[in-house]
């Protein structure tokens, strides 16, 4: 049986097409605003090229994510946090946590015997907007994502921002550019910043197992953030090789029964 | 290569008419920008050149680019400058500037003469910070508002959101105009907040225009609360980047009931104008 997942973040779009337990294809494009709906399907349709596919190919399409209900042609839908643990387990059999760090959310969830959920965790308010905000900062330091992610882990901890708001990692950034501190220890800052606060919604409530916990979403996929983070945390997070795809994949595995 | 909905045009000119070697003074001021920097040549107090650039992580490269442009294939050189202020967010990172002055002087100072010297109150809408200035009829300042800590980085805001949205900076404010009446705005609050609650508003069937609206609204209602407070009275001129918006400015004008002055000028220009001017003052009292 051919299914797929669908899953629309705020800022971007996963879809993942699925026969018998292995990926054929993916997809993924922007959200592109009031045009999501469109873009949904854009990114549906490449897919299913990418995958040698016609529609009526496949049997069953199950949508997740902020925007899941703009994908109209889905048959279902389903909350993140279910479509992240399914991945979670699909991937690793023994993982007993799932975090899942995106552009708006930061997302814990603990998992419990079969198919349970034992407990879901999401950031507050003033921890939202993360991966947005390493967007914009890399905009304004003139770097690509790609540049700020492979910075090394070698923070000398002198130039700081606040690790309490967005608002003020921002401000406090540019005050830092101002006093012709280099971009690049300005940069470590900011990565440091979002790992302190990404490690305190780890650390309020639960403490998820340090072997054993699933990383996934597209923050992920910075190696300065998750290097930083891990050093923090000191869990060694198991990252499977399409993390930013794990919504969509586990949605297309619950599709698959 | 994506769309960089978020990235606005930047531009420069330099005069063929003026001949700067008969000119007594010539002066320049820079204004260094969180997002955008600008620098304004000016021959005995006529626009000479000027450049308006996005601002670099280094800022005194800003600078000098900014100057550089401004000059462009003038002959100009930076030594024949009598005098140059630095004024801005980083106007301590203008390394060959002889003085460097606040921005509330400046852009009175630019406003007055940008639109004209029957300006009282000056809104400085920009990226990191927000103005409100209150003039005498006579060149001082009377009052002035700066926007607090959690309004800042509004103009900044408004790049992630041109990205999120998928719609070009410059077309924001068109776009959000559409609506035959104002939705409730956003949380105006706190700009992070108010970005993925305004991405949310499609959930609830909101169009783009109105999504936009609510958000542009948001932001025009928390400065027109900043400006009420230095009791604006007219003739009310707007300088910045995001007097660019009509989104913002229609709203900011409907709010506080008055109709700003328009201008020949960049809006964006004004605190390097103003800059440009205090310059020539110091360089005749040196």
């Amino acid at each position: 049986m051919i299914t797929a997942g669908i899953d629309v973040g705020i800022e971007s779009l996963k879809a993942v097409v699925l026969k018998d337990g292995k990926v054929l294809a993916r997809g993924t494009g922007l959200s592109g605003g009031a045009n999501r709906a469109r873009a949904v399907e854009q990114v549906w349709s490449n897919t299913l090229a990418a995958a040698r596919l016609s529609p009526s190919d496949v049997s069953k399409i199950i949508a997740t994510g902020q925007g899941k209900h703009d994908v109209r042609f889905a048959h279902d839908h389903i909350t993140e946090p279910v479509a992240d643990a399914q991945a979670a387990r699909f991937l690793y059999p023994g993982a007993t946590s799932v975090v899942d760090i995106g552009a708006d959310q930061v997302r814990v969830i603990t998992l419990g015997p079969g198919d349970s959920i034992l407990e879901v965790v999401m950031n507050q308010k003033c921890a939202a907007g993360l991966g947005i905000l390493l967007k914009s900062m890399a905009r304004t330091l003139g770097m690509t994502l790609e540049e700020m992610s492979s910075l090394p882990d070698n923070s000398s901890g002198n130039a700081t921002v606040n690790d309490g708001c967005s608002v003020f990692a921002e401000m406090d950034a540019l005050g830092l550019l101002n006093r012709s501190i280099p971009r690049e220890e300005v940069a470590r800052a900011v990565i440091e910043a979002v790992a302190v606060r990404i490690n305190s919604i780890l650390n309020n409530k639960i403490k998820p197992a340090k072997d054993t916990t699933v990383l996934i979403g597209g923050v992920s996929r910075n190696t300065a953030v998750i290097n930083a983070l891990k050093r923090r945390s000191r869990i060694n997070f198991l990252i499977p090789e399409l993390a930013e795809y794990a919504g969509a994949l586990g949605a297309a595995l619950i599709a698959a029964g | 290569m994506t769309q960089e909905y978020w990235r606005w045009p930047e531009s420069r000119w330099t005069s063929e008419d003026i001949d700067w070697k008969k000119s007594k003074t010539i002066t320049a001021g820079v204004d260094i920008g969180t997002n955008s920097s600008q620098a304004v040549v000016m021959c005995d107090e006529r626009l000479f050149g000027y450049a308006n650039l996005r601002t670099k992580p280094d800022y005194q490269e800003s600078a000098r680019v900014a100057l550089e442009q401004a000059l462009g294939a003038s002959g100009v050189k930076p030594k024949d400058i009598h005098y140059i202020v630095g004024t801005g967010w980083g106007s301590r990172n203008v390394p060959f500037a002889q003085k460097t002055v606040d921005e509330i002087n400046c852009h009175a100072r630019g406003a007055r003469f940008m639109y004209g010297p029957a300006v009282k109150t000056v809104v400085d809408l920009g990226a990191q910070t927000c103005k409100a200035i209150r003039l005498y009829e006579w060149d001082r300042i009377r009052d002035f508002m700066i926007s607090d800590k959690c309004a800042t980085g509004m103009g900044r805001s408004i790049e992630v959101m041109a990205d999120l949205m998928q719609v070009p900076i410059q077309e924001m404010g068109e776009r959000s105009l559409m609506v035959s009446k104002d939705p409730e705005p956003v949380s105006t609050t706190c700009y992070a907040f108010a970005n993925t609650e305004a991405i949310g508003l499609f959930r609830e069937g909101y169009k783009e225009s109105e999504v936009l609206a609510a958000y542009l609204f948001a932001i025009a209602w928390r400065i027109h609360g900043m400006v009420g407070r230095v009791q604006p009275e007219k003739e009310l001129a707007f300088n910045g980047g995001l007097a660019k918006n009509p989104g913002i400015t229609k709203r900011l004008e409907r709010e506080m009931k008055m109709t700003a002055l328009t201008s020949e000028y960049d809006p964006q220009l004004a605190g390097a104008i103003g800059a440009a001017l205090i310059a020539k003052a110091m360089a005749e009292k040196a």
